[in-house]
């Protein structure tokens, strides 16, 4: 067997590294301090590299947050339907024999309405109006129904209607504050849905 | 929710499927985007990029080969497209994916028997000598030596032969000692200034 060179011991040093070891490289390496301290460096850098690999991160929250919303403008995941806290509070389906499209468009005019809402007193009044005529189309197209579900309907109404008074009345009292006119908003958005909710169910026919 | 269930209830746009999909895999991705670009806001961007595509194409996931590796090469093209973007704009073609073909192999004279890397490797030094490789040979060595994926397995990830992957490994793996050698010799010479100034100090 001719005795190997350096340059020749490159190209075993790949097949050494995985494992394969040719009798000349053997006998190569055993001479040759050079070479031997390349295969000591590859393999000192596999080592540290291996060393590593137990340390695996975690991906922050924000990730599949922002993921989701995606897939979700995309179309591509399947969303749960929104239910309404008035839906939870009505479990028996309403099914109302005629029900008003036109209002349906109404309380989704109302709710673009109330994003620009300030909480002026002129303001409160007009979305007060709105509502107060879409409530009683809704009572009149309950006319009818179970009455345990129309006393279930008047008793969160008039929960709502409790609430909203109670914003109204900070409001006015400190028609200055920020929260006081985020919360007055919120109570008439909870209204204008369960209002809304109630008109959908009846047009869809659940 | 077993991965089978998951990978069916998502091809019906299953959120809860999505988000199990996410859970399973999501660390294993991260870590890859995270080591072959070293920005864990880069990473972030990268594993959202990787996830999206893979749930853009679920649908056509018929199992032929197993989920993970499908993923592992949606995530690793993900990866490698930004890192070529970014490198083509610093450097050419060639250098980014064979920078050791004009010297006709691997070098070897970059240290000798008196200056080792054994036991001298930190992983400050580590991650920056990975961070100079070009994408190719970056990307089989994180997903060897540190992912712990198998040659096969890599050549299924990256498209390539298995010979490819053993040969740009051995490539990579010659270029970090290099690097490495060379932040040795730069530790080194600034220990000697740094003897060099003080003695100077004591005899001024």
């Amino acid at each position: 067997m001719t005795k190997m060179e350096c340059r020749e011991f490159d190209n075993y040093a790949e097949q050494w590294m995985e494992g394969e070891r040719q009798p000349e490289a053997a006998a190569h390496i055993e001479t040759c301090a050079a070479c031997r301290g390349l295969i000591a460096d590859l393999e000192a850098v596999r080592a540290a590299a291996a060393a590593w690999a137990s340390e695996e991160a975690e991906p922050p929250a924000r990730v599949w947050v922002s993921l989701h919303a995606q897939l979700e403008a995309e179309g591509l995941i399947r969303t749960e339907e929104k239910v309404s806290w008035f839906a939870r509070l009505f479990p028996m389906p309403l099914r109302p024999a005629l029900a008003d499209l036109a209002l349906l468009v109404l309380v989704a005019g109302l709710v673009t309405m109330q994003s620009e809402f300030r909480g002026t007193p002129r303001a409160m009044a007009a979305l007060e109006s709105e509502l107060s005529r879409v409530e009683k189309s809704v009572v009149q197209e309950m006319k009818g129904r179970d009455p345990a579900v129309i006393a279930s309907y008047r008793k969160n109404l008039a929960i709502v209607d409790n609430f909203i008074a109670l914003c109204e009345k900070s409001v006015r009292e400190n028609p200055q504050n920020d929260l006081a006119r985020e919360y007055l908003y919120g109570a008439y958005q909870q209204k204008a849905d369960l209002l809304g909710t109630m008109l959908e169910r009846g047009v869809i026919g659940e | 929710l077993p991965e089978a269930e998951a990978i069916r209830l998502a091809q019906q746009g299953d959120t809860a499927a999505f988000e199990r999909i996410y859970q399973l895999h999501s660390r294993r991705v991260y870590s890859l985007c995270l080591r072959m670009v070293g920005n864990a806001a880069e990473a972030e961007d990268l594993t959202q990029e990787a996830f999206l595509q893979l749930f853009r194409k679920i649908h056509t996931f018929r199992g032929e080969s197993a989920f993970s590796t499908w993923l592992h090469r949606l995530a690793v093209n993900v990866v490698l497209m930004r890192l070529r973007k970014k490198t083509l704009a610093e450097t050419s073609l060639e250098e980014t994916t064979e920078p050791d073909e004009e010297t006709g192999g691997p070098r070897k004279d970059v240290g000798g028997p008196d200056l080792l890397l054994t036991g001298s490797i930190d992983r400050v030094n580590l991650e920056r000598a990975i961070e100079q490789l070009p994408p190719g040979y970056r990307m089989v060595f994180v997903l060897h030596d540190i992912q712990g994926y198998e040659h096969n397995e890599i050549a299924e990830i990256m498209d390539c032969s298995i010979g490819n992957s053993k040969s740009q490994l051995h490539k990579a793996r010659t270029r970090l000692r290099e690097l490495l050698h060379e932040t040795l010799r730069a530790k080194s010479r600034e220990k000697r200034e740094a003897a060099r100034s003080e003695a100077a100090g004591h005899d001024g």
